[in-house]
């Protein structure tokens, strides 16, 4: 691990890309892994804490389109992460920082593929810390109190 | 027993909460005659080094309004906290940096250039810009220095207690009152309003469908917007599911839709991020052609969705 290697938080659904996989070795190749019951289960709140607590990017990955076990918490998944995309964009934060793939990974490959490729677009984009700027320090911090609790 | 002392001051405010606190009519007169106003700038004549005179905690109630964006405002609010045993943040801009920390999306940089050099009304040859200090005919003049970002009251002291508003309403301020006068206030920190959300006690709540689906989004001077239907059934983006309630709904009964002045409700950090769970799930599209069509209908997200409380949201940022 270098110290310039992008921050990845992934959630995953756990009926998609969970429990056909073995969760042990998985866990160990990617840090930050949530695996979730649902990704409909994901609000916005969860994703920006992620970004607040120092990731550089946030990876969704949920079941196949049109095949959630909970009916369509993939679809409500994938409108959140759409509309927070456009909230980032309006923020002047890259939308890439926020991906969600559909999908299942069976055999446990495919994940530290997408994360690998995650990986490599965010190094591109740079750290977090430079696009949401004042998003790690408190305002506290960022005008230099002395005294103030 | 000597009356306790209270002070009301404004920081980057534009004067409206100060009225809210006149708004409280003969009330304010029994107010004033229970406790002894010592600072109020937009009402009496005062000092400041009167109140710098004063021992800690000599004040037992600092009512502030207005937000903090410079050194000015920073060094009366520390000030106040000093001498305070009960600091109030009153009003938006107080509690989460109001609408002026919408500045927050561009940099200080950018609104100096602006105001002072690129908007089309300004003439100034010389390219002067404020300093904090200049020298003039041998005296030193000074000017608080202008912060890099707006902060909420809470970004430079710590705050005892919240009244969100914009302005807050007389009853809240009625009661915030009452509970400082009769020392029952709940736990520190707490908002002296309501916890649940606006839609909880919308009139307008029983008319929305059960199943609600958005298929456009409208903006309100686009459409002839039903006086009596929930605004999110109509497609208006209504901040009321992710607003604090207790407002009185001065917005809804005049047929415009909340703008979210009463900041998150209890426990949530972030209402915009909040707000943005709830329209998700309230949008009806199937294709990736129809999401975009209708994230095109919004104008301007963040601004719309952080229009009382960017300061305090957790992605603060620059404007790319």
């Amino acid at each position: 691990m270098t110290e310039n290697k992008p921050k990845i938080v992934c959630f995953s659904c756990k009926f998609g890309w969970g429990y056909l996989t073995d969760e042990a070795i998985l866990s160990k190749q990617i840090e930050n892994w949530v695996p979730i019951i649902c990704t409909g289960k994901i609000d916005t709140t969860h994703i920006m804490t992620a970004f607040k607590q120092g990731a550089d990017g946030v990876l969704i990955l949920a079941c196949p389109e049109g095949d959630c076990h909970y009916q369509d918490g993939n679809f409500e998944a994938k409108k959140r992460v759409h509309l927070l995309g456009e909230l980032l964009k309006s923020m002047g934060i890259e939308k890439g920082r926020i991906r969600i793939e559909f999908g299942t990974d069976p055999e446990g490959k495919r994940i530290p593929q997408i994360i690998k490729e995650m990986s490599q677009d965010l190094a591109k984009l740079g750290s977090s810390k430079t696009s949401t700027l004042a998003a790690k320090k408190p305002a506290k911090e960022m005008i230099k109190v002395k005294g103030g609790k | 027993m000597a009356k306790p002392k209270v002070a009301i001051c404004w920081l980057g405010s534009c004067g409206g909460c100060d009225e809210a606190i006149v708004d409280i009519n003969e009330i304010l007169l029994s107010v004033a005659g229970a406790v002894d106003l010592v600072l109020w700038p937009v009402a009496l004549d005062y000092k400041y080094d009167s109140v710098k005179a004063m021992k800690h905690g000599e004040l037992a109630l600092s009512i502030i309004n207005g937000h903090v964006r410079n050194s000015e405002q920073k060094e009366i609010a520390e000030l106040l906290r000093e001498k305070s045993q009960i600091v109030l943040a009153f009003g938006a801009c107080a509690c989460f940096g109001g609408t002026p920390g919408l500045a927050n999306l561009i940099t200080k940089e950018d609104i100096f250039n602006w105001v002072y050099k690129n908007a089309p009304t300004v003439v100034n040859p010389k390219g002067n810009v404020p300093k904090t200090s200049t020298r003039l005919d041998g005296h030193d003049l000074t000017l608080p220095e202008i912060y890099e970002q707006v902060s909420a009251l809470n970004g430079v002291i710590d705050v005892d207690y919240y009244l969100p508003g914009c302005p807050p309403p007389p009853h809240l301020i009625i009661a915030a009152i009452s509970a400082v006068l009769e020392n029952k206030l709940p736990p520190k920190g707490s908002t002296l309003a309501p916890h649940r959300a606006l839609c909880d006690s919308c009139k307008r709540n029983k008319t929305k469908p059960e199943r609600m689906a958005i298929t456009d989004i409208k903006r309100i001077h686009e459409v002839e917007a039903s006086p009596d239907t929930c605004f999110l059934a109509q497609g208006i983006l209504c901040l009321g599911p992710a607003t604090r309630d207790g407002c009185g709904e001065s917005c809804i009964n005049i047929n415009i839709p909340c703008r979210g002045c009463f900041g998150p409700v209890e426990g949530v950090v972030d209402s915009g991020a909040k707000y943005i769970s709830a329209l998700a799930s309230i949008l009806d599209v199937q294709t990736d052609a129809d999401m975009n069509r209708i994230t095109d209908q919004i104008a301007d997200l963040a601004g719309y969705l952080y229009r009382f409380s960017l300061p305090t949201s957790i992605l603060k940022k620059k404007r790319g």
